[in-house]
C-alpha cells in the first residue's frame, strides 16, 4: 500500500510529519505484531499459530500512514485560513469563480454570505463573523464605518454596474424607454426593495430622476434581494423588472429590454473592506488584494461588471 | 297494524340475527337475555343499521328490501325511537326537545296534539327546563312524548323500564299502558324483564341468541315454553332434569332427583324431560294434612329473599324449590330459614318440557 | 404607533378573519368526513390535511407558488382565462393564510365531531331529520365549543403567518404588508423601535388569541 498524499498540504511539511508520525506510532500504537502473537498465546493449544512477518509489516505502515495523515490534515487546517465573505447577491456568480481560483493557489478557504447588501450590514452589525464585507452601494460601507465596524484602511471601491430593464424571454413587450414602463401592459414590476437594497435604491433613484416614480411606484413588487426580482421575471409572474446587467447576463430566462443609460442613473460603487473584528486579518487582507488583481478584474469583466481602476 | 320482518339475517358478534315473524299485536314484546340481538333488531326496523339480508314491511310499506337493493331512509319512515339511554338532546330545552320532530305546518300534520301529549304523560311543568335537569322517570316521559309528537305509525323501545329502579318502573307503566290506549299506537317493545312484558304486551317474541325461539300471546308462552331455553328465560323459577318413569291416562310420574311428582304427560312420549315448576304454583303447608293435591314434598327452607309484596322462599326438596308466597302468609307461618316445610304442587302447574 | 403601522395591524387582522371564515365550510365538511367514515383514501387525505403543520412554512408556499403563478397550473388558468392574478396580491396573503391555519381547524373540529354521542344523530333522523338538518341542529351544535376553539387557533396562526405569505405575496407595502413580514424587514434595515412596537401587538393577539381558545375548551369540560 503507498502512503497518500492530499492536496492540501505542502510537501516539506509533509516530510517533517512523517518522521514525526514514525516516532509517535510505536507510542500510540502497539505494532500488531506483539499484540496478536500474545492473543493467541493466551488461548491454549494455539502456541503453534503465528501470524507472518510480511503482513505484519505491510500493516504497521498502513497505521503509520493513517496516523500521519491524520496529523497532518489537522495541522494543514490549522494554517490554513478560513475566510469569510458577505458579499452583495449580484456578486455571486463572479466571485464565486474568482474564489474557486484563490483556494486552488493559496490554500485559504473561503465561505460566502451573498444576500441584500442591507441584510449583510444588519448582521455585522449584530456581530455576525464576517471577515470581509463587499458591498453594492457606499451608503451601506459608509454606515459601518460610522459604527466603527470597518478597517478603513482597507476600504477600496472597484467595481461598478449598471441598471437594465429584464422581460422574460418570450415576453413581446418593448420598452425602448423609462416611460414606457407606465404602461397598462406593464402591470407589475419587480425590484429589489428601495427602501434598503441598493440594487432597489439604484433603480428608484433612476425613476426618481425621470420623475416617473409616483407612477410606477404602485406597481412595484419588491423583492428581499436583487437576484430575488430576477427570479421574480423568470417565472412570469410579473412583466418586468429592475437588475443589475450582470444579473441579466447569468440568466438565459430574461432578456434585457432596456439598459438604463449611465447618465440617467446614479453612479452605482461596490466597496469591499475588512471588518475590524475579523479573526483572520491577514488572509482577509492577502484576499482583498487579489480581489484588486489583474486575474480577479479579468473574471468581473467577462461578467460584464464596470471597473474603474 | 302489520310488521313484517323477513329472511332476517344480520350477523352480530358472536351470532347472527335471524327471523321470519309476523308482528300483529297491539304491543309486542321482544323478550330475551340481554345481547341477543334485541337492540339491533330495533335499529334494523328504524332504518339505522343495515343488513346483508332483510325484508321490512310496515302495513302496506316496504321499508326494506336487500334483494332489490331498497331501503327508505331513517327519516322517512315514521318510526318513533326511544333507546335506552333515552338521547335527550343536552343542548336544547325540553321543549325544544319536544318539538323537534314535530312537521311544520301546525297541528294538521301530527296525529296527536302537543297539549293532549304533554298531559297526558304529565310533563307540563317540565318544558322550561334543560334537559339535564330532570330526574330519570322525568327523562324517561320527555323521551316518549318527543317520540310521539313525531306522529309515528309504530313506536319502538328500547329496554323503557331498565335504568330505573322499582318504584319508578311502576309509575312509568301506566304511562306506556296510556300510550297503548290512548294513542294506540303500535309498539314495539324490548325487553329482558317478565313483569314489564306481563304488563304491556299482548304478543311475546322470544329472541335467544339471534333466533325466535316462541312467538304468540303473552301468557301463552309463559305458561307453555316450547323448550328449556324459552322456560329459563320466561322466568319459570324452577327448572329441573327429571325422568318419566310412568305415563298413563294422560298423567306421568316424574322423579327429579329422588322426588315422585305427577305431572300431565307431554304430547311427545320421551322419557326425558325438564320439569318446569313456577314459584307462583308451589303452596307451602306445615304440617302434611291431607288435600286433593298430588304433590306433597318435604323440604328446608334455605334462604328468605323479600320482593316487594311477595317472598321468594328458597328450598331443597332433594333439588332447588322455589316458592313464591306472600309476606303476610309468610309471617303467619312462621317461616324461617332452616325449618323444615312441606312444598304442594298442583299436578297441572308442572309442566314438562322434553330434553 | 404611526398610521402605517396601525392600518398594517388592520390588514392583518381582516386578511385573517377573512382566511377563517373561508376555510370554515371546507374545513368543517373536512373534519366531519374524517370522523365518521371509514373510507378509501381516508388515510392519505388525512395526511394531506396535516401536510401544512409539518411542512416548513416556505416549502408549502414554495408550492402554492408554483401552483398559482401565472406559468402554474391554477394560477395560468385564472390569468390567461379570467385575467386574475393571485400571486403578489392580497389575494395570495389570504391563500396562504387559509393554507396554513386550515390543518388547525380540521385537526379541533374533527375532534369535537367525534366526541358527539351517534345515537343522538340517529335519534334525531328517526324523528324526521334528513342528513343536513341533523349535521345543523344536532352535530354542529354539540360540536360548537371545538369547533370555535379551532377556529381562534387558525387565527391566530394567521396573524403569525410569515413564510408561506412571503413566498407568494412578497411584501409590497400597502397591499400586502402584513404584521411578521413587516417586523422581519424593519429589523432588516434597522427600524428597530417600529420593529418592537409590531411585536408587542403581536404578542397581545396571540396572548388573547390562545387564551381564549384554552377558555373555551375548559368551559366544555366543566359542564360535562
Amino acid at each position: 500500500m503507498t502512503s497518500e498524499r492530499t492536496k492540501d498540504f505542502k510537501p516539506g511539511v509533509f516530510r517533517k510529519a512523517y518522521h514525526l508520525c514514525g516516532r509517535l506510532v510505536p507510542i500510540i500504537l502497539k505494532p500488531a505484531a506483539d499484540r496478536k502473537i500474545k492473543l493467541e498465546t493466551n488461548q491454549p493449544g494455539a502456541a503453534d499459530v503465528r501470524a507472518s512477518g510480511g503482513i505484519l509489516q505491510k500493516l504497521n505502515d498502513m497505521k503509520k500512514t493513517l496516523v500521519c495523515a491524520l496529523l497532518l490534515f489537522t495541522v494543514a487546517r490549522i494554517q490554513a485560513a478560513e475566510i469569510s465573505v458577505f458579499a452583495a447577491a449580484s456578486l455571486t456568480d463572479s466571485l464565486k469563480e474568482i474564489a474557486a481560483g484563490y483556494e486552488k493557489t493559496s490554500g485559504d478557504k473561503i465561505t460566502f454570505n451573498f444576500a441584500a447588501s442591507s441584510t449583510l450590514a444588519r448582521q455585522i452589525e449584530e456581530g455576525a463573523p464576517a471577515d470581509i464585507f463587499f458591498s453594492a452601494d457606499e451608503a451601506k460601507m459608509d454606515g459601518l464605518e460610522k459604527k466603527g465596524l470597518i478597517d478603513t484602511a482597507t476600504r477600496k471601491s472597484r467595481l461598478g454596474n449598471a441598471l437594465v430593464v429584464v422581460v422574460t424571454a418570450d415576453s413581446p413587450l418593448q420598452i425602448r424607454s423609462a416611460g414606457d414602463l407606465t404602461t397598462a401592459a406593464v402591470k407589475q414590476i419587480a425590484l429589489a426593495d428601495p427602501k434598503a437594497v441598493p440594487a432597489g435604491i439604484y433603480a428608484q433613484a433612476w425613476l426618481t430622476r425621470q420623475q416617473l416614480w409616483p407612477a410606477i411606484e404602485p406597481k412595484i413588487v419588491p423583492t428581499e434581494n436583487v437576484r430575488a426580482a430576477l427570479a421574480a421575471v423568470e417565472s412570469g409572474n410579473v412583466e418586468a423588472g429592475v437588475v443589475y446587467k450582470t444579473d441579466a447576463g447569468i440568466s438565459k430566462k430574461v432578456k434585457v429590454a432596456y439598459e438604463v443609460p449611465a447618465g440617467d442613473a446614479p453612479a452605482i460603487s461596490y466597496p469591499m473592506a475588512m471588518v475590524k473584528e475579523s479573526s483572520q486579518p491577514d488572509a482577509a487582507k492577502k484576499f482583498l488584494n487579489y480581489l484588486d488583481s489583474k486575474e480577479a478584474g479579468d473574471i468581473f469583466k467577462k461578467f460584464g461588471f464596470i471597473l474603474r481602476d | 297494524m302489520s310488521l313484517l320482518l323477513k329472511n332476517i339475517s344480520l350477523p352480530l358478534e358472536s351470532f347472527a340475527l335471524g327471523m321470519d315473524v309476523e308482528v300483529r299485536g297491539r304491543v309486542t314484546a321482544v323478550f330475551g337475555p340481554s345481547g341477543a340481538g334485541k337492540t339491533s333488531l330495533l335499529d334494523l326496523i328504524a332504518g339505522l343499521r343495515r343488513a346483508p339480508s332483510a325484508f321490512i314491511q310496515l302495513d302496506d310499506r316496504v321499508l326494506t328490501d336487500t334483494a332489490k337493493h331498497f331501503s327508505v331512509p331513517t327519516h322517512q319512515r315514521g318510526i318513533g325511537y326511544v333507546p335506552q339511554d333515552l338521547a335527550l338532546f343536552p343542548h336544547l330545552s325540553v321543549r325544544q326537545n319536544l318539538l323537534y320532530g314535530c312537521k311544520p305546518g301546525g297541528a294538521a300534520g301530527r296525529l296527536f296534539s302537543f297539549d293532549h301529549v304533554i298531559e297526558i304523560l304529565e310533563i307540563q311543568p317540565l318544558t322550561s327546563r334543560g334537559v339535564t335537569e330532570l330526574s330519570g322517570g322525568e327523562k324517561q316521559r320527555v323521551a316518549l312524548a318527543r317520540a310521539l309528537l313525531a306522529s309515528p305509525r309504530l313506536l319502538l323501545l328500547d329496554e323503557p323500564l331498565a335504568s330505573l329502579d322499582a318504584p319508578l318502573k311502576a309509575k312509568i307503566i301506566p304511562y306506556l299502558t296510556r300510550i297503548r290506549d290512548e294513542f294506540r299506537i303500535p309498539m314495539l317493545c324490548v325487553t329482558h324483564d317478565r313483569s314489564e312484558a306481563l304488563a304491556l304486551a299482548d304478543e311475546i317474541i322470544v329472541l335467544v341468541n339471534g333466533q325466535v325461539l316462541q312467538t304468540g300471546p303473552v301468557l301463552d308462552v309463559f305458561n307453555r315454553p316450547a323448550s328449556a331455553d324459552v322456560a329459563a328465560i320466561a322466568g319459570v323459577e324452577t327448572l329441573q332434569a327429571g325422568v318419566i318413569t310412568d305415563s298413563h291416562e294422560g298423567l306421568a310420574t316424574v322423579k327429579i332427583h329422588g322426588a315422585t311428582l305427577t305431572a300431565l304427560a307431554p304430547a311427545t312420549g320421551t322419557r326425558e324431560v325438564f320439569g318446569c315448576i313456577r314459584g307462583e304454583d308451589v303452596i307451602l303447608q306445615r304440617d302434611a294434612a291431607a288435600s286433593s293435591v298430588r304433590n306433597r314434598l318435604p323440604a328446608r327452607i334455605m334462604a328468605l329473599r323479600p320482593e316487594g309484596a311477595l317472598v321468594r322462599v328458597e328450598l331443597d326438596a332433594g333439588f332447588p324449590l322455589f316458592a313464591l308466597v306472600t309476606r303476610p302468609a309468610c309471617a303467619e307461618l312462621a317461616l324461617r330459614e332452616g325449618e323444615p316445610v312441606t312444598a304442594l304442587i298442583k299436578t297441572p302447574a308442572i309442566h314438562l318440557v322434553p330434553r | 404607533m404611526t398610521l402605517g403601522e396601525w392600518q398594517i395591524v388592520w390588514f392583518t387582522a381582516w386578511v385573517s378573519a377573512l382566511s377563517t371564515l373561508v376555510i370554515l365550510p371546507f374545513g368543517l365538511a373536512l373534519a366531519w368526513a374524517l370522523a365518521w367514515r371509514d373510507w378509501p383514501g381516508k388515510s392519505i387525505v388525512e395526511t394531506l390535511v396535516s401536510l401544512p403543520l409539518v411542512m416548513p412554512p416556505v416549502a408549502t408556499g414554495l408550492i402554492l407558488l408554483k401552483l398559482f403563478g401565472r406559468r402554474g397550473a391554477i394560477g395560468g388558468f385564472l390569468h390567461d382565462r379570467l385575467n386574475f392574478d393571485v400571486i403578489f396580491t392580497w389575494r395570495a396573503v389570504l391563500l396562504a393564510l387559509s393554507v396554513m391555519s386550515l390543518p388547525l381547524l380540521v385537526r379541533s373540529a374533527r375532534v369535537a365531531f367525534e366526541e358527539v354521542n351517534p345515537r343522538l344523530e340517529q335519534i334525531a333522523r328517526t324523528l324526521g331529520s334528513g342528513g343536513w338538518r341533523v349535521f345543523f341542529t344536532i352535530t354542529v351544535p354539540l360540536a360548537a365549543r371545538g369547533i370555535v376553539a379551532g377556529m381562534i387557533l387558525a387565527f391566530a396562526r394567521a396573524l403569525g403567518e410569515f413564510g408561506a405569505t412571503i413566498m407568494v405575496a412578497g411584501n409590497i407595502p400597502g397591499k400586502t404588508s402584513t404584521l411578521s413580514l413587516t417586523i422581519f424587514q424593519d429589523v432588516q434595515i434597522g427600524q428597530d423601535s417600529s420593529a418592537f412596537r409590531l411585536l408587542g401587538v403581536s404578542v397581545v393577539l396571540a396572548f388573547a388569541a390562545v387564551w381564549f381558545s384554552e377558555f373555551l375548551l375548559r368551559r366544555k369540560r366543566k359542564t360535562r
